[in-house]
């Protein structure tokens, strides 16, 4: 007979190495898996952090000339002082950091653009540095649109508020629209005669209409009650046809 | 005690005793070729095959089946020298025993056979031939010319042998019989077979189609060794018989025991 416990003890060592590379096989397989899966998980993560990351940085402004594809969205944030320049024609944004946070909207330079809701530009002004990260709901609409002078003229009769009635008699001069800039100016000299800047495009907007002799007599009034350096300069320039 | 596997061991103890003949498609098929080619005025016939794949066996069951029609004479064991081969032939040819202290003179003897012609048909049958010298097989060779004996000369086959090619055969072998290993379905017949013989129905259903496969793929289909592996088994089966039946399946041959025997006989190794 033969030595069983022997024979066994081979058969215990054969079957482990014949089925070693099963084992190892399976292990390898396992690992494989396991790493592809955690791979594949730590990918997706990293992936939405980098594609978020880039997105931002994209839209970030660094110079003005950036500005023609200025992307504007329904929620912006506004980091920086907002300015308007006198004519409240040109919106200029200084170092202006945007996040979009989700749709972009093209928007060309140099457009003349109307900001119906202006409670109150000055105080974007006053404010220091420290509320640089000030946010502000723009609303842009371009100026050639009709819409949006009836509806600051629509406000006006409403509430009567002078601004409106300035930014109109600007904004109807600077269009050619003379006739209605004096009746815009003749609002503010209701509300405000001490106005100068009304009076101004009041005489300026005369001027435009072939009424120059009528311009400089109601300017000349104005200077010998005032001294307005501004309204002098003014008449000289309307007298000597430089205006 | 005596174990149910003890019997089923003796039953693969390797042997060529015809009551363990069993016929197989294939070996009715190389039987009926054997018995067709000696009908035929053939005077050599040649029969080989690798080790194990039933030459003896088969020489042993057709000079069994044919001795009460035919004079035939199976030469088992291959003759030490020449002397006693012809001492041997000498009794074949002539029934009777030639003196002590005498040699046959080889001469006389192909004439005797020479004027044998017609009168009598004397078939030898020779196992194991590879054993005899090539001046032995010309000797045979001259004798099977004077066709009134006819020789059957069984021989190993081995991977680099040419039997056909070599020279004592190239001219006068006539009839060229080979065997082969046992396909799996020939060798579970065979162990299933062996089994039933000696009434083990429940032994014989315990090995299963996989263990059938596991045991061809081993043995290759030869049947020495097959039966030196099913010894084996059962000689394992019947340890644990005896001394751990916890770990017999009475219903089937298990893995592991087939897999130790293997180990056990070479098959595989550690």
């Amino acid at each position: 007979m033969y030595d069983i416990k022997q024979l066994e003890h081979e058969w215990k060592q054969y079957r482990k190495r014949k089925f070693k590379p099963w084992y190892i096989g399976s292990l390898s397989l396992l690992v494989l898996i396991a790493s592809v899966t955690v791979f594949l998980m730590n990918e997706k993560t990293d992936f939405s952090e980098w594609k978020s990351y880039f997105e931002t940085s994209k839209e970030v402004f660094t110079d003005e000339g950036k500005s023609k594809n200025t992307l504007v969205s329904q929620e912006m944030n506004v980091k920086q002082s907002v300015l308007i320049n006198d004519a409240l024609n040109t919106l200029e944004v200084k170092d202006n950091v945007i996040d979009v946070v989700d749709k972009d909207v093209q928007k060309p330079l140099n457009i003349l653009v109307d900001i119906p809701v202006l409670d109150d530009p000055k105080e974007h002004f006053v404010e220091d540095g420290s509320q640089v990260r000030n946010k502000m709901h723009l609303e842009i609409i371009e100026s050639t649109s009709v819409t949006a002078y009836k509806d600051v003229e629509k406000r006006f009769l409403e509430s009567h508020d002078i601004d409106d009635a300035l930014f109109l008699a600007r904004s109807y001069y600077k269009k050619g629209d003379y006739e209605k800039a004096v009746y815009w100016a003749l609002e503010i000299n209701k509300l405000d005669e001490d106005m100068e800047e009304g009076l101004l495009i009041f005489v300026k907007a005369k001027a435009k209409m072939d009424r120059k002799n009528e311009a400089v007599s109601i300017l000349t009034t104005y200077i010998k009650r005032s001294d307005s350096q501004e309204a002098k300069k003014l008449l000289y320039r309307i007298e000597n046809d430089k205006l | 005690m005596k174990s149910r596997y003890e019997v089923a061991k003796n039953v693969f103890v390797d042997s060529i005793d015809i009551d363990d003949y069993i016929d197989l498609d294939s070996s009715v098929t190389a039987y009926q070729q054997l018995q067709h080619s000696m009908d035929k005025p053939l005077k050599m016939i040649l029969l080989f095959g690798r080790p194990g794949t039933g030459k003896s066996i088969l020489l042993n069951r057709i000079q069994e089946k044919l001795k009460h029609q035919k004079e035939i004479h199976y030469f088992d064991t291959p003759a030490i020298n020449e002397k006693e081969f012809f001492h041997k032939l000498f009794k074949v040819l002539t029934k009777k025993d030639l003196p002590s202290n005498t040699e046959v003179n080889f001469s006389a003897l192909v004439d005797f056979c020479k004027n044998l012609r017609g009168k009598r048909e004397i078939i030898i049958l020779l196992d194991e031939a590879q054993m005899y010298g090539p001046e032995m097989m010309e000797k045979i060779r001259l004798l099977s010319d004077s066709r009134a004996v006819k020789f059957v000369v069984s021989l190993h086959k081995t991977d680099d042998e040419d039997l056909i090619a070599k020279e004592h055969f190239q001219s006068r072998i006539w009839e060229v019989i080979e065997l082969k290993n046992a396909t799996k379905e020939d060798q579970t017949a065979y162990i299933h077979k062996k089994l039933l013989k000696k009434n083990l129905f429940e032994i014989a259903n315990s090995i299963k189609e996989k263990n059938m496969k596991r045991i061809h793929k081993y043995t290759k289909g030869n049947y020495r060794e097959c039966n030196k592996l099913l010894f084996t088994i059962f000689e394992i089966c019947e340890y644990y018989d005896k001394n751990e039946p916890s770990k017999v399946n009475y219903e089937k041959i298990s893995d592991k025991i087939i897999e130790m025997s293997a180990l056990k006989l070479g098959y595989i190794n550690v």
